[in-house]
């Protein structure tokens, strides 16, 4: 998952303040209705009507600083942002998980999903004239792979052949990689994956010219020459900014509109404020929002559309260790979910900037959400209660939850042990831990309780939420006894939820893939309750739209820089 | 006077090798930078290769002995996040950093001395109380309180340029460094008014000060020229010091302000756990902070040959 520099510690500030006022115990009438949707929460908006595009203009924000922009390295939204300014992958993706072409023209595997072929649109070519072939990617996916990258985000590609290799550098080419035909791209992977096209749109698997080099030269890191709507206007100048401007030409989709992008470095801590900041004296044409000031930004800026809110792809969750005691079971598991006034936090908390959560998969998968289907996720105290009774829950049981300090986690982690306290009787060993410690705690063989969690997604596709953070392979662990290295961190592990992730990763229509997911999900939440949905990803921003036509919410929550245009 | 030199040298680099160890050490004992970057776990042998480029997998006294080897030749290593060169992120800041603390200094002594002459020469008057009132409050005051209410109301207003602004924005260096400066001297004016004021009083009393008005010199040339040079010593002192911690870097100013010094970059490794860079820029702040107090000291012992006696 990407990265969130975000330091959203300034949330605790305004919740005490919110908690003393609304009183946390309060209960919600709000029913969850037949369709599960709740009318806690800021609603979304639309997208404006589309403009007809014009060149000209010049687009400017604020991001800190990131970790890198060449595409090796580009993992956190901020790098990302840049990245994909100057790089067009093979396919491009909308936020629903819907894939439109971008230096491929076509793409297919073979009948078992293990062998993909990608056609290159004809006489592409990288702003320095380089053109962009079969080999331009297999030296970029090369180039990420190799060991001496060191690349944070190399594992985009482990599915492709020859990927091992390239880790423990035994090999300097990338296997499963056919680039004999300039125009033809295959791809040999060591599991069938039908959705592996997704993938391509991720940073690490752009194309790179020959002059990048390899992954520690600095020059290029620092001004990387790409095939994408925007293109340097000199080297990055760290901690102060990143100047971009319109690629003539690009030739992979339509041109940008604006003549350039000016990308402010703000501080490392207090950045989102600096972006608000920023919006409000006119320096900034987009800007996040610091969670105390929602509202404020919502009430100023609504009216004039300035108001971007969004449902994206990704959920604040807890995790559960569910092989040791107290909460092995599945009714234990839904007594603790059924005890938490969620509705109660999202407004006393979140100042209704959050939406509790119905079900694991987000709503931004607009095919594969399923309202409700998290059973457990509505506040029934008397049910959970009962529940708790069967599943040997007893008033006075001890259960850990941990949570990460330093991430505006304090106060709304402490109103769920408050309910869990006052509603199920237990006695909640509650702590805060730094986050690296929060980690090691969950790997451990005899960890036990909850866990402070949160994930967004890599890919636009419901298999990201599902394969890492709750199928069997993604444990991480060779024996129950040992470290659990995945993401999977809670153990969770059912032969026939594995059974329909293989199965969906091998089959081809989309709609029926979706159909696996979706019963995978039934089973993992609905039934067995193995991690539980909290709180629904929404993000919020502001952008000048009195100046600016096409201003919308990328997948990775970025502005959509290439459609952006001037009024 | 040669071997008092050299012996505030012996001193001053004992102190940065004492300095330099404990850093090391707090850095270190904070753990293993690659052991997870975020929500995900990072895959073992991705960690490992980090580990090895960075020469963490050796036993920790060596470590410092091949990080002071390198420091000395002017290689503080490369930082964590984007594998660049400390030193070269340290050029940059440093001046400025310097730019920042010598104007803050100049706004210093203006205001510090011109006060702290008028509150002396006009002792127990409005103006004397006037003085003492604000230079309290002034000590009372935290820094971010100065440089939050200026950039919300002043920045962006006459000559002062907004905060954020886009980087692309044109700023001469002298505008850009005014409300910084301003939020830095506030503190120190007072002091230096305070400590003027001080000094001044003894020094009119003085002896040399009564038998200069009986010559009949005007009290214009009896405070401008004799009383006030002798009083300016403690202020000198202290403006010595005080330039020392400044050219160190002023975290909260700078990072309020956005303005690019050794500060700010501090404040962001922090934020980052970017060790290398930690221990670079403190590393900086202390050899700034010594070799300044160290030239104070000589300077002063020029001055007043009774301090080499003892």
């Amino acid at each position: 998952m990407r990265r969130s520099r975000a330091a959203a510690s300034a949330i605790a500030l305004t919740a005490v303040a919110a908690m003393v006022l609304t009183g946390c115990s309060q209960k919600s009438n709000q029913s969850t209705g037949g369709s599960g949707q709740t009318a806690v929460g800021f609603p979304e908006t639309q997208d404006l009507p589309p403009v007809a595009g014009k060149p000209g203009g010049t687009f400017r924000l604020g991001i800190t600083e990131p970790t890198a922009i060449d595409p090796y390295n580009a993992q956190e939204s901020e790098g990302i942002l840049v990245n994909k300014a100057l790089f067009t992958g093979l396919v491009n993706v909308k936020p629903n998980g819907d894939v439109y072409d971008g230096v491929a023209s076509k793409w297919e595997p073979n009948a078992d999903c293990t062998a993909w072929t990608f056609t290159l649109k004809p006489n592409q070519v990288f702003s320095n004239g380089e053109p962009v072939d079969s080999a331009a990617f297999k030296r970029g996916w090369e180039r990420t792979s190799a060991k001496a990258s060191a690349s944070d985000v190399a594992y985009h590609l482990d599915e492709v052949q020859g990927f091992a290799q390239m880790q423990d550098g035994s090999a300097s080419t990338l296997s499963g990689v056919d680039a004999t035909d300039p125009n033809v791209l295959k791809v040999g992977l060591s599991k069938a994956d039908c959705e592996f096209e997704l993938r391509t749109a991720a940073p690490p698997l752009a194309p790179v010219p020959t002059v990048a080099g390899a992954a520690d030269n600095k020059t290029y890191n620092d001004m990387p020459i790409g095939n994408g709507p925007f293109k340097m206007d000199g080297p990055w100048q760290h901690d102060k900014g990143i100047k971009l401007v319109r690629n003539d030409s690009y030739s992979a989709g339509p041109k940008a509109n604006l003549d350039a992008v000016e990308i402010t470095i703000t501080p490392a801590d207090t950045g989102i404020q600096a972006e608000y900041d920023g919006f409000n004296n006119g320096q900034f044409d987009w800007a996040r929002i610091p969670t105390p000031l929602l509202t404020q930004a919502r009430a100023a800026n609504e009216s004039k559309n300035q108001w971007i809110s969004k449902k994206t792809a990704g959920i604040n969750y807890l995790l559960v260790s569910v092989t040791t005691k107290p909460l092995n079971t599945a009714d234990a598991r839904k007594a603790v979910s059924e005890a938490i006034d969620r509705n109660a936090i999202a407004q006393g908390v979140f100042q209704g900037s959050q939406v509790p959560a119905d079900a694991f998969i987000p709503a931004s998968f607009t095919n594969a959400y399923q309202p409700g289907v998290c059973t457990a996720c509505k506040y029934d105290p008397e049910d959970a209660k009962k529940l708790a009774a069967s599943a040997g829950l007893t008033p006075g049981t001890e259960v850990n939850f941990q949570f990460n300090t330093g991430g505006g986690h304090e106060e709304w982690t402490a109103a769920v042990k408050q309910q869990l306290e006052t509603n199920l009787g237990l006695k909640v060993n509650y702590s805060g831990v730094p986050f690296k410690d929060l980690l090691v705690n969950e790997q451990q063989p005899n960890a036990t309780g909850l866990f402070r969690a949160g994930w967004t997604a890599d890919y636009p596709t419901p298999g990201n939420f599902l394969q890492p953070l709750l199928s069997t392979q993604a444990i991480g662990a060779a024996t129950p006894n040992d470290v659990a290295n995945g993401d999977n961190r809670g153990r969770y592990s059912n032969p026939q939820f594995d059974q329909l992730l293989a199965q969906a990763a091998g089959t081809q229509d989309v709609a029926k893939r979706n159909d696996l997911y979706k019963q995978a999900e039934k089973i993992a939440i609905g039934d067995d309750m193995a991690l539980i949905p909290l709180f629904a990803r929404q993000q919020f921003r502001l952008a000048n739209t009195a100046k600016f036509g096409n201003v919308n919410m990328d997948f990775w929550e970025n502005p959509t820089l290439s459609e952006i245009t001037i009024k | 006077m040669g071997r008092f030199i050299l012996r505030r040298v012996v001193q001053a680099v004992l102190v940065i090798l004492a300095a330099t160890l404990l850093i090391f050490l707090a850095t270190f004992a904070i753990g293993d930078p690659f052991a997870s970057s975020g929500e995900k776990a990072v895959p073992p042998d991705i960690a490992a290769a980090n580990r090895a480029k960075f020469g963490l997998d050796k036993p920790l006294p060596l470590q410092y002995v091949i990080y002071l080897g390198n420091m000395v030749r002017g290689d503080f290593g490369i930082d964590f996040e984007q594998h660049r060169p400390v030193a070269q992120m340290l050029e940059a800041a440093i001046p400025n950093t310097v730019r920042l603390a010598l104007v803050a200094i100049v706004i210093d002594i203006l205001i510090g001395v011109v006060a702290g002459v008028i509150a002396a020469v006009k002792r127990y008057s409005f103006w004397d109380v006037l003085v003492t009132v604000i230079a309290t409050l002034a000590i009372g005051i935290p820094v971010f309180v100065i440089g939050v209410v200026l950039v919300a109301n002043v920045a962006g207003w006459g000559p002062f340029p907004s905060v954020p602004r886009s980087f692309t924005v044109q700023v001469p260096w002298y505008q850009e460094v005014l409300l910084p400066a301003f939020t830095l001297a506030i503190i120190d004016a007072a002091f230096i008014a305070r400590l003027m004021r001080g000094s001044m009083l003894e020094v009119l009393r003085a002896d040399y000060i009564r038998t200069a008005r009986a010559k009949g010199l005007s009290e214009r040339t009896v405070i401008g020229k004799h009383a006030m040079r002798n009083s300016l010593i403690p202020v000198v002192t202290y403006v010595g010091v005080s330039l020392g911690v400044l050219f160190g870097g002023a975290i909260i100013t700078e990072t309020i302000f956005q303005y690019n010094g050794v500060g700010y970059l501090l404040s962001t490794a922090i934020v980052k756990s970017n060790a290398p860079v930690i221990i670079a820029v403190v590393i900086f702040s202390v050899v700034a902070y010594v070799v300044l107090s160290t030239i104070v000291d000589i300077l002063y012992a020029f001055l007043d040959p009774r301090i080499r006696l003892n």
